[in-house]
């Protein structure tokens, strides 16, 4: 439906399109001869790249600036991530603050399709699931009436459920630099299941071919996990396995994350 | 679904109960309310369900019909399968929040956890079988739901009313042959077979899984939570287990707090224990259903007279 709307404010691309010859690089089979097409171990994660504050307005301190934001990459996922807040929110409940999370892909973020302006269900649904993994991080309580809120857009995605948690640990990252009282960071990693092995942090390629992913997110200091989303059949104790072993990558996740919370807090972005 | 406020003493009697083992209504932690269960009440679709959980009345009640259609195939859609779609709504007359727009959230929300839990592979239905003709037809099963009153647990009873209307989902019969045109081209084409009685059953719709919901409150958890419970609840963990014991998926819910990672894999441990139950208790309702499937005269299917009286 969204598609056939004509925006006539935006600049719409041709109604016609013809698809590019690709080179034979994308029709790489992930998982051939046993290992990643990325020379990837099985439990290795992507290199991880954190830069707070690529949204503030320095130094003229502007009211429309965010409080704090956050860029994040990961292999090739980047993310942007604004905060805003504490401030007056339109639903106000006397006793505690409120967390809202708005979620976009951009247009161009994702490898199969053009994503149109207009949210999808899937955008509106991970805007949910990404508030109910980060809410119980945030002392909600230390604000009440006031709504805190966080805009999340996807430059570039790379695997549903890599970008999900890639996303969490943008906010984590953002609402740090915002100064948002926080019970702990969280951070989230990504698994997908493949011919009974679980393979961490899986690409698009890789998700495709998978018959289950699954993601989890968790407070390592804290030992709570806070979000827990499984898509397809395991058997239970390659579930239980698999939260294991999420559970200790995002351990290391927090560890580059907290490192990176630290070093910035030293020296002072210049 | 916050709309419900209590004082500070109801949810502490609440928190204290479930900690000791104690609920509201007398059901111990794990027992589910009594569910009832029709199929086929609608005539204009392929497969039907109404599905209440709660007693006297009063409970989730959840519609679904599910109504299957050709479509023509195109590029970049799977070769060799059919589709299913879902799509829940929240109907006003379940709550007050849900008029207007009030319903977007929560619909985004269970469609989503629907589509997770049947939409594909997982579900156990075989997709393959819903395809007509390779690159040319396929059906596609849409999945409407229909929330018409929430009382608690309403991802459970999605779950079970969808279940029970896959299973009592007929497809008509199509015919495939092989046609030559004038040029001397063959290609395959097909016909709807337009008989009520030359349809078929879904292939595989004895595998779907069925959800439990376990509520976390305090630091205990519970199954199936009354609405009163729910207004307590911490975090929620959704867990679809098929009949072959298989995991089908999880879902994490609420917003307060987190899961310890010990209370989280008992809980799976404990949804596959009861998950036995739970289908020896779907089987029987599902069997009592069918038995008298849409014969609405006698057994009306509205309001609270949708409950044989106790």
């Amino acid at each position: 439906m969204s598609a056939n709307i004509f925006d006539r404010r935006r600049v719409n691309g041709p109604p016609r399109s013809v698809e590019p010859l690709y080179t034979d690089e994308g029709d790489v089979k992930p998982f051939t001869n046993g290992g990643r097409a990325d020379g990837r171990s099985l439990d290795q994660l992507r290199p991880i790249f954190i830069k707070t504050g690529p949204l503030a307005v320095q130094p003229t301190f502007s009211p429309t600036a965010p409080s704090g934001s956050a860029y994040y990459e990961q292999g090739k996922i980047r993310i942007s991530c604004a905060v805003y807040g504490p401030r007056q929110g339109r639903k106000s409940n006397p006793r505690m603050g409120s967390f809202d999370c708005d979620f976009q892909y951009a247009p161009f973020s994702c490898s199969w399709k053009r994503r149109p302006h207009i949210k999808g269900a899937d955008e509106k649904e991970i805007a949910l699931i990404l508030e109910q993994a980060m809410a119980p991080a945030i002392r909600l309580e230390a604000y009440p009436k006031a709504c805190i809120d966080a805009f999340v857009t996807v430059i570039e995605s790379d695997g549903k459920f890599a970008t999900i948690s890639a996303a969490i640990n943008c906010i984590s990252a953002a609402l740090a630099d915002a100064g948002i009282e926080l019970y702990d960071i969280v951070a989230a990693c990504s698994m997908s299941l493949n011919a009974s092995q679980w393979v961490s942090d899986c690409n698009q390629a890789e998700e495709d071919v998978s018959q289950c992913s699954l993601f989890v997110s968790r407070m390592p200091s804290a030992d709570e996990i806070t979000y827990l989303l499984q898509q397809g059949k395991t058997m239970p104790d390659q579930t239980d396995r698999a939260v294991q072993t999420c559970s200790n990558s995002c351990a290391r996740v927090y560890a580059v994350l907290s490192r990176y919370l630290q070093a910035s807090m030293e020296q002072p972005a210049s | 679904m916050a709309s419900l406020i209590l004082s500070p003493a109801e949810q502490d009697f609440i928190i204290r109960g479930v900690e000791k083992g104690f609920r509201g209504d007398g059901r111990g932690s794990l027992d589910r309310r009594e569910v009832t269960l029709r199929t086929g009440m609608i005539s204009q679709a392929n497969g039907s369900a109404r599905c209440r959980i709660g007693s006297l009345g009063v409970g989730t009640d959840i519609l679904v019909g599910v109504k299957a259609e050709v479509n023509t195939w195109a590029a970049g859609e799977p070769e060799e399968c059919g589709t299913i779609v879902c799509n829940v709504e929240c109907s006003p007359s379940a709550a007050q929040e849900f008029e207007g727009r009030g319903a977007d959230e929560i619909n985004v929300e269970l469609t989503q956890l629907l589509d997770r839990i049947v939409g594909g592979e997982q579900s156990g239905l075989d997709l393959r079988k819903l395809c007509i003709i390779p690159r040319q037809a396929y059906w596609v099963l849409h999945i409407d739901a229909l929330v018409l009153d929430v009382k608690g647990g309403v991802a459970d009873a999605l779950v079970w009313a969808t279940r029970a209307a896959l299973l009592a989902t007929k497809l008509p019969r199509v015919v495939v042959e092989s046609v030559t045109d004038d040029s001397g081209v063959a290609r395959a084409e097909f016909d709807v077979v337009d008989d009520a009685e030359d349809q078929m059953g879904l292939e595989g719709a004895r595998d779907l899984p069925l959800a439990a919901t376990f509520n976390q409150i305090g630091r205990r958890y519970v199954v199936d939570a009354s609405e009163q419970e729910e207004a307590v609840t911490q975090a929620k963990l959704t867990v679809a287990v098929s009949p072959k014991m298989e995991i089908c998926a999880i879902q994490k819910g609420g917003m307060l707090k987190g899961f310890a990672p010990s209370l989280l894999s008992e809980i799976t441990q404990t949804a596959l224990r009861i998950a036995k139950e739970e289908f020896a208790r779907f089987d029987a309702l599902f069997a009592e259903a069918s038995k008298h499937n849409g014969e609405l005269d006698e057994e009306p299917s509205t309001g609270s007279t949708f409950l044989e009286p106790f």
